[in-house]
């Protein structure tokens, strides 16, 4: 290949680019300030997801580079499904930054590594989204879990976030091996890593050795759906969300899974459906009915065990599966438009409820059992009343962006798939059973006698911007999602498929 | 070529069993240094010579001068037997194993489609063998440029994370230490309190 050949264009890559140059900044600030210079790199950290926005808002217009090509030799992609993901990743990105302040200056941590983790991580989770190749998911996974599980065990002085760093560790390597097992496997099968290139090889029949596709997409929907803490890959989810730092856990079920879930979709909704010839016709029904099965199994499992749990962190990692098996809802129809939606709903009064919690439980996350909340509730309004509306959303009750996103999930998959009804049924059901246990913390903190002792805790600039932010736009995407559905919509098509017609 | 296959495949799967069937460590490594080796010998059958290369420095080296390095520090002597706990794990695994391999056999055996056929001996112009340093070299410049430029943000992440966690604070704070003994003696408190709001609502 010649070097003109590329299709090298450098605003193509412009996120990714700010925010790992923003990353090595702050890295350059942390070590010639004097003593851990907090605000100053908070502050840049917002300033590089503020250009990142830009970039995204520029590539959003088509006036650099133009909508819908592939450029560095189709390793990037320029779609509107590229670009709704990043905007979730930097809205996650900003919010975790300005949550981390109060974190890092409570417990006395460094700031600098922190702040540049965060960065890299997003920079890794926006490469996942705007991967136009193999290679690049790949990288971009590697680049955000390394990241998220060095996070994880960022109190390194704490057995149980030691525990949640090792746990992620090992068993998230085992899981991207699977992953990287199953693309070698296909790029055997197809002699591409391309995915527009697999999708047409799949096409036109000219597969090397069939089974070989077959098995290596099962890996990958295995290394995926680990990812996705999608059940009966979940095991790993609840341990290791109650041992981080609750920042970091809200950081982690909220980024990485909408990163994951934008890779995952442009790997199987666009690479794996072909159905033309006879090995597509036959993989592709496999994985829909596959993520079928998971999808049921996820939101089951969460929603039950989350029913028994008396700590909130892992409470709420039961209801993040749950809350996965909802997206995967929407996946299955091939549309990428409902899960966009769903997955910022979920970050957004995800990120909110964790805000909360990591205030109540007070530095070193001490407590974060239900039960210590108990009477908490007019004590400190502010804080409760938001747990409660961010609870409630959660659950999918009207007015909250929850109620608009699960309702756009449900509708989508019922009106496009009829052979795929019943999958909403059970989702149905699945979010009536959830709303026990999003009920029960409310009702502990409004109802019950509040034990001696008590004292409030101190609500920082950085908590409060986050609760104010959260709260509107869960109320946003509840009452006015019409103006981030009009910007769906114009991107739906690219990614829809042929899945509506093999089920009809 | 077939011997050499079956020749190289006996003893790269020979020395894997050798990594998980012994006892000592150390014994372990051997076996897998016996694998990546003959793993190696497998790239050269097909023509890749800068990948067994790679195979033999990186892995057989380096790597595994690490293993054996962090083998001695630990100081590992023979496993222990601490797995009494999940013994009955022995007997699931087993049977989910051989459903593994049921698997894969259905799906290669079963679900059958007429394979492409592999190119005929010397149909590939010299020039375009893959696995030559050129070739590589070529590719990593072009094709894939923007991974391998990508690479370098993984790997200057993953310095910067080993760092943060191995060295030493110079100050800790009293809030970040958390041992296992203060997370048992917390939950017995929660159990007393939990206790005494029962016998104080008992009383009214």
């Amino acid at each position: 290949m010649e070097f003109a050949d590329l299709n090298i264009s450098y605003s193509a890559i412009a996120p990714e680019i700010i925010t790992s140059l923003t990353g090595v900044a702050i890295m350059l600030i942390d070590a010639f300030s004097k003593q851990g210079a907090r605000r100053t790199n908070a502050l840049v950290a917002i300033i590089g997801f503020g250009l990142t926005l830009a970039a995204l808002a520029g590539l959003w217009t088509g006036t650099w580079t133009p909508f819908g090509g592939d450029y560095f030799s189709g390793m990037v992609v320029v779609d509107h499904m590229r670009l709704i993901f990043s905007f979730i990743i930097v809205i996650v990105g900003i919010l975790a930054v300005l949550l981390a302040g109060q974190f890092l200056k409570d417990e006395e941590l460094p700031a600098g590594e922190f702040f540049s983790l965060v960065m890299f991580a997003s920079a890794g989770m926006l490469m996942m989204a705007s991967a136009g190749d193999l290679v690049m998911v790949f990288l971009g996974l590697e680049t955000t879990s390394i990241a998220t599980y060095i996070l994880a065990g960022y109190r390194k002085y704490d057995v149980r976030a030691n525990e949640s760093s090792l746990k992620y560790f090992l068993l998230g390597s085992f899981a991207t091996a699977f992953l990287l097992y199953g693309i070698a496997l296909v790029y055997g099968a197809t002699g591409t890593t391309n995915i527009v290139g697999i999708q047409k090889a799949i096409a036109s029949g000219a597969i090397n050795y069939p089974p070989l596709l077959l098995i290596g997409a099962a890996m990958m929907l295995v290394g995926f759906g680990f990812k996705i803490a999608s059940a009966p890959f979940h095991l790993w989810t609840p341990d290791v969300y109650e041992g981080a730092p609750t920042l970091v856990t809200a950081f982690m079920a909220t980024g990485p899974k909408a990163a994951v879930f934008a890779a995952f979709l442009r790997v199987f909704a666009v690479g794996f459906s072909s159905p033309t010839t006879g090995v597509g016709e036959t993989l592709q029904e496999t994985w829909v009915s596959v993520l079928a099965v998971i999808a049921v199994l996820t939101m089951t499992i969460g929603n039950v065990v989350a029913l028994t749990q008396k700590n909130i962190k892992r409470m709420l990692a039961y209801s993040s599966i749950a809350h996965a098996g909802y997206a995967l809802v929407g996946f299955v129809t091939g549309d990428f438009g409902p899960v966009a939606f769903y997955l910022l709903a979920y970050a957004v009064m995800n990120i909110g409820a964790f805000a909360v919690i990591q205030m109540l439980a007070r530095p070193g996350d001490r407590k974060t059992e239900i039960s210590d909340y108990a009477g908490v509730g007019f004590e400190t309004p502010l804080l409760s009343f938001s747990l409660a509306i961010f609870l409630l959303s959660l659950a999918g009750i009207p007015p909250t962006g929850g109620f608009i996103a699960k309702f756009f999930v449900f509708r989508s998959a019922w009106e496009s798939t009829p052979g795929l009804r019943w999958l909403v049924i059970v989702a149905v059901i699945n979010s009536i059973i959830s709303i026990y246990y999003y009920l029960y913390p409310i009702i502990v903190m409004f109802f019950r006698p509040l034990p001696a002792g008590f004292s409030k805790p101190k609500v920082g600039a950085g908590v409060t911007a986050v609760l104010v932010l959260t709260l509107a736009g869960v109320f946003f995407l509840g009452l006015m999602p019409d103006r981030v559905l009009g910007a769906l919509n114009q991107g739906r098509g690219a990614a829809r498929v042929a899945i509506q017609e093999a089920f009809r | 070529m077939e011997i050499l296959f079956i020749l190289f495949a006996a003893i790269a799967v020979a020395g894997a069993l050798n990594v998980i069937l012994q006892r000592n460590p150390i014994y372990s490594a051997i076996g897998l240094i016996v694998t990546l080796c003959a793993l190696a010998g497998l790239f050269l059958t097909l023509a890749a010579q800068f990948i067994a290369a790679i195979q033999i420095i990186v892995y057989a080296g380096a790597i595994m001068v690490l293993f054996v390095f962090v083998i001695m520090l630990l100081n590992i002597r023979e496993e222990e037997s601490k797995i009494d706990r999940q013994r009955y794990l022995k007997w699931l695994a087993a049977p989910l194993f051989v459903a593994l391999l049921a698997e894969v056999y259905f799906v290669i055996r079963v679900v059958s489609y007429d394979p492409k056929p592999l190119p005929a001996q010397g149909a590939v112009p010299p020039g375009q063998i893959l696995g030559t340093v050129e070739s590589i070299g070529n590719a990593m410049f072009t094709t894939y440029l923007l991974p391998f430029e990508a690479t370098s943000v993984l790997i200057l992440m993953a310095i910067v994370g080993s760092m943060l966690l191995a060295r030493r604070e110079r100050t800790v704070s009293e809030v970040t230490i958390v041992t296992a003994e203060q997370i048992e003696a917390a939950q017995l408190e929660r159990e007393d309190e939990a206790h005494e709001t029962e016998t104080v609502g008992a009383g009214h």
